[in-house]
């Protein structure tokens, strides 16, 4: 291999989609990588202990509902090995740090809209709060700006899929109010 | 010729006010998300799965593939102007296509790039028209045995090919399959992984596990990474209109193109990628002359525009061939549209062509209208296409949101949808952040019910012996296809390191 540092990003440039598997990996453990094999682990064990649960059925297949799950589960276990493996021996490649004010704007934006729904404030008020969170998480500061736009664009998409395509979203008093009016 | 017959009684469907309509509407929103950056088609698809259950069976098939083709023509401006591709599939492009925007021939390259995919985009729609009528003889021929096969192909070669580790791909695949699962058991009635709530023992909705891992664990990625969401944007400089010596440069990449996109779009390699890069590679390696100066000193070729554009259209309607006549989604942006499909009861795959011809024909058909609508709205009209780059990146992404919640409340009609939404946006995210692809995970949630019906079909008719798996050579040559293609790529990559090795050894 030659040294040219420009033929070398060259040769970044063109690898293949494919290729890039032994180039990664940090080389530490990794603890995230370790928790992702347990979540694994524990998938298939859910996965088993609800197959096991179904009622058995004679038939000519001789397998009922429950072969594909231990099918699937067997295969999950077997991929939580590897994952330790990947993990123990740091093959995942770095991450960058994580931006967790953005994340948490995000997240609790959406749960805000969810309890909102549940609790009968309407689709376009609860929009408009996940809006400007989102936008929040992306760096936007301006969260009363943010709630605004929020509110006009919900407010046009519902007019526009309540009445031109006559989804069903969830009311709260605002949309019981222009529902009057349209009438 | 038969084909041209049906192609002719397609174009009647697709001349329908309404559906040139819908392929109009398509188009539209295929370029505008394809511009803009971390939106790609597939995304786009799956947020209007949900609403387009209104549009109608032909309409919303109509407007899929216009995005598809769109996606395609866009994700070129973001590439060439912004350095950053919309999709996968436009990553090639950018890396000729930038250079020439910073060295004020911008509009050269876009030219380049809309003549190209239309290019690319005609005659692989007409390939497709003329290829899938064999395919469909083939498959008439297709038993339980060869369905699944062909299944577990598309399973292997999607977890292969996507994402750099296979362990990966085949996790992601895995967890695909257990979300399949989840429900009421088609042949028994047996309710699996419910957990006894009612939303989720009538099978979850495909729209909401594609809109929660692609559009919600998308945003979620971006806005976990500490990044500043405001780049400025090359302006468009120079005429996008190409003149005869640039054409002349153009017309062979095009042609190679085309022939790598439509070659590899219909096998389950995973879409774009591939063609496009080999487009790129091969342009460079036959570059002479000013082609040749112009890629090696870094100043942007025309010809790394103009093939990788070409490719990338071609494969788009390479990858329809498999998915229309099997049943197969060989790319995301396919599996979403083999979704769209089943969210109107309709099984792609040889019947669709006996029993809903005017539907597929309409479609095929379809394609070469929104091809030309395309190259109109992408060569006079770009600069509107462009302008959509200076929406503030935020608002942007969080109006991506609000539209994607309305969409799935709005079909679900309940609020539970979004904790489904939240929670599975929350594993896409996971999976982005440590290299997971989602890709397989999609396809496994769509293909695995369908495969479990075969195999448990094949099992009752052959009375619980496996056997019957491996008793088909069709069936046989698929699982060495499989094979092939897992192993092929590595070592493949394997034998050109051996030789690099050499070469550096003996200089």
């Amino acid at each position: 291999m030659s040294g040219d540092p420009k033929n070398k990003a060259a040769e970044e440039e063109l690898r293949l989609p494919f290729e890039d598997e032994p180039a990664g990996g940090t080389g530490k453990r990794d603890a995230a990588g370790l928790v992702i094999a347990v979540a694994l682990f524990a998938l298939a064990a859910v996965i088993v202990n609800d197959a096991s649960g179904y009622t058995i059925r004679r038939s000519y297949a001789r397998f009922g509902p429950e072969i594909v799950p231990y099918v699937i589960a067997s295969g999950i276990t077997i991929l939580a090995v590897i994952t330790v493996i990947m993990a123990w021996r740091g093959q995942f490649e770095a991450r960058d740090r994580l931006n967790i004010g953005g994340l948490s704007w995000l997240v609790g934006g959406i749960l805000v809209e969810i309890v909102m729904l549940y609790g009968g404030t309407g689709f376009i008020a609860g929009s408009a709060v996940l809006f400007a969170c989102a936008a929040r998480a992306f760096g936007q500061a301006t969260l009363l700006l943010n709630l605004a736009i929020g509110a006009v664009l919900s407010t046009l998409l519902f007019l526009l899929f309540r009445y031109g395509l006559g989804l069903s979203l969830p009311s709260g008093p605002l949309e019981r109010a222009i529902d009057l009016l349209v009438r | 010729m038969d084909t041209f017959i049906l192609l002719f009684d397609g174009l009647g469907t697709a001349m329908q006010p309404m559906n040139l309509m819908f392929a109009l509407l398509g188009v539209m929103l295929g370029t505008a998300v394809g511009v803009m950056p971390g939106i790609g088609p597939a995304l786009t698809v799956a947020l209007l799965l949900p609403v387009s259950l209104s549009f109608g069976a032909t309409g919303s098939m109509i407007m899929f593939a216009g995005i598809y083709y769109g996606g395609m023509y866009g994700g070129a401006i973001s590439s060439i102007l912004l350095n950053t591709p919309g999709e996968t599939a436009s990553i090639m492009t950018a890396l000729e296509g930038n250079r020439m925007a910073k060295r004020g021939r911008g509009g050269k390259a876009l030219g380049a790039a809309a003549f190209g995919s239309f290019f690319g985009g005609m005659f692989a729609t007409l390939g497709l028209a003329i290829v899938a009528p064999f395919m469909v003889m083939v498959a008439l021929s297709f038993g339980t045995a060869e369905y699944f096969a062909l299944m577990v192909l598309s399973f292997m070669t999607v977890s292969a090919a996507f994402g750099g580790s296979m362990s990966r791909g085949l996790t992601a695949l895995f967890i695909g399959l257990t979300i399949g699962i989840v429900g009421t058991d088609k042949l028994t009635g047996q309710v699996r992984l419910a957990f006894g709530i009612p939303e989720m023992s009538d099978n979850i909705s495909i729209a909401i596990v594609a809109v929660g891992l692609f559009a919600i664990g998308e945003t979620m990625y971006l806005a976990s990474q500490h990044i500043n969401h405001k780049t400025k944007a090359q302006a468009v400089s120079g005429s996008v209109w190409l003149n005869w010596s640039d054409f002349k440069r153009c017309i062979r990449p095009y042609i190679r193109g085309t022939g790598l996109g439509f070659l590899f779009g219909p096998l389950p390699t995973g879409g774009a990628e591939i063609p496009t890069f080999l487009s790129y590679t091969t342009e460079k390696r036959l570059a002479t002359g000013e082609a040749r100066r112009e890629f090696d000193e870094g100043l942007g070729a025309i010809e790394g525009v103009a093939g990788p554009e070409a490719a990338n259209n071609a494969s788009a309607a390479g990858t329809l061939i498999p998915l229309l006549t099997l049943g197969l989604p060989t790319s995301a942006t396919a599996a979403m549209m083999l979704a769209g499909f089943q969210q109107y009861g309709l099984q792609p795959g040889p019947l669709l062509f006996t029993n809903n011809a005017e539907l597929v024909w309409g479609l095929v058909a379809s394609l070469f209208i929104a091809n030309l609508m395309l190259v109109v709205l992408n060569v006079p009209f770009i600069g509107i296409w462009v302008k959509l780059l200076t929406i503030p990146r935020p608002w942007l992404y969080a109006g991506i949101l609000t539209f994607a919640t309305l969409g799935i409340v709005g079909a679900q009609g309940s609020p539970f949808a979004l904790v489904l939404l939240l929670g599975f946006g929350l594993v896409g995210f996971v999976m982005r952040r440590f290299g997971y692809p989602l890709a397989p995970a999609l396809v496994g949630a769509i293909l695995g019910p369908l495969a479990e019906e075969q195999l448990r079909r094949g099992l009752m008719i052959n009375q619980g012996d496996w056997w019957f798996l491996l008793n088909s050579n069709i069936a046989l040559t698929i699982y060495a296809i499989a094979l092939l293609s897992i192993f092929g790529p590595r070592l493949w990559s394997f034998t050109r390191k051996a030789i690099r090795q050499n070469k550096g050894a003996h200089s």
